[in-house]
């Protein structure tokens, strides 16, 4: 499966590339950011990649340029609730920090939103993580209000927000 | 445009940097602020204040805050 749109192709991780993902997860650039920070051995991604191999989890490696960059997904999609959690990271540091991230997540979203009819799209967000926190604001994320401060915040995207962020983010960037 | 107006409209995107970082030389990729949402905003100003369309490529293609500044002028 690929969702090819706004510049990049969204790939759905396959076992063939669970390594490589190992690797870029394991890189303390990467890992730094993750709730979960210890080392994954080979034996440990097998099983997560046959827990995620299904229809309630959508990973994808993201490709410009013929390049693979970095991974995006929405987990823990509950077609009920008719909500799922979303996270991305680049791991190319020649695409970090530009837009090819804004480019990727468009393009997910519009999966979820769109194929996979979603209501809402969450995400966590380590308090201390301000750069993830005004990315995500840009997209429209809101946070969820909790009576005590908690370390690793909630914040939901619904549809409606989405789509104004998106319409000036796409102007932005000329697609 | 000038180039001392671009570095100051440019400086006025960061809220974290303090603004002596900001000179022509400065590689605004190394800068610890720069982010994701840093080139959008910074695509937004040009936009805004030159009326110059630029993309993600002319920002990666650019090192300096003077690379930057000589894409959008070769493009007013």
């Amino acid at each position: 499966m690929e969702l090819s749109k706004y510049g990049v192709k969204l790939k759905r991780l396959t076992k063939d590339k669970i390594e490589l993902v190992r690797n870029w997860r394991n890189d303390p650039k990467i890992s730094q950011f993750m709730e979960y920070r210890e080392y994954i051995t080979p034996e440990m991604q097998e099983n997560w990649f046959k827990k995620i191999d299904n229809e309630n989890n959508f990973f994808f490696i993201i490709e410009f340029e013929g390049n693979d960059i970095g991974l995006i997904n929405i987990k823990d999609v509950d077609y009920d609730k008719k909500e799922g959690e979303a996270g991305i990271f680049i791991y190319n540091s020649d695409f970090l920090n530009s837009t090819i991230s804004f480019q990727s997540v468009l393009n997910m979203f519009d999966f979820c939103f769109g194929d996979l009819r979603l209501n809402t799209i969450i995400a966590h967000i380590l308090k201390d993580n301000i750069r993830a926190i005004k990315y995500n604001t840009a997209l429209g994320f809101k946070k969820v209000p909790t009576k005590k401060e908690v370390y690793n915040q909630l914040y939901t995207l619904n549809n409606e927000d989405y789509e104004k962020n998106k319409k000036n983010i796409l102007k932005l960037l000329n697609l | 445009m000038e180039l001392k107006e671009f570095i100051n409209n440019f400086a006025e995107q960061f809220d974290e940097t303090d603004r002596t970082e900001f000179q022509k030389n400065t590689n605004f990729k190394d800068l610890e602020e720069w982010s994701s949402l840093s080139a959008l905003t910074i695509i937004a100003m040009v936009d805004e204040d030159f009326g110059v369309a630029i993309k993600g490529e002319d920002l990666k293609k650019s090192t300096t805050i003077e690379d930057l500044f000589n894409i959008i002028k070769s493009k007013l």
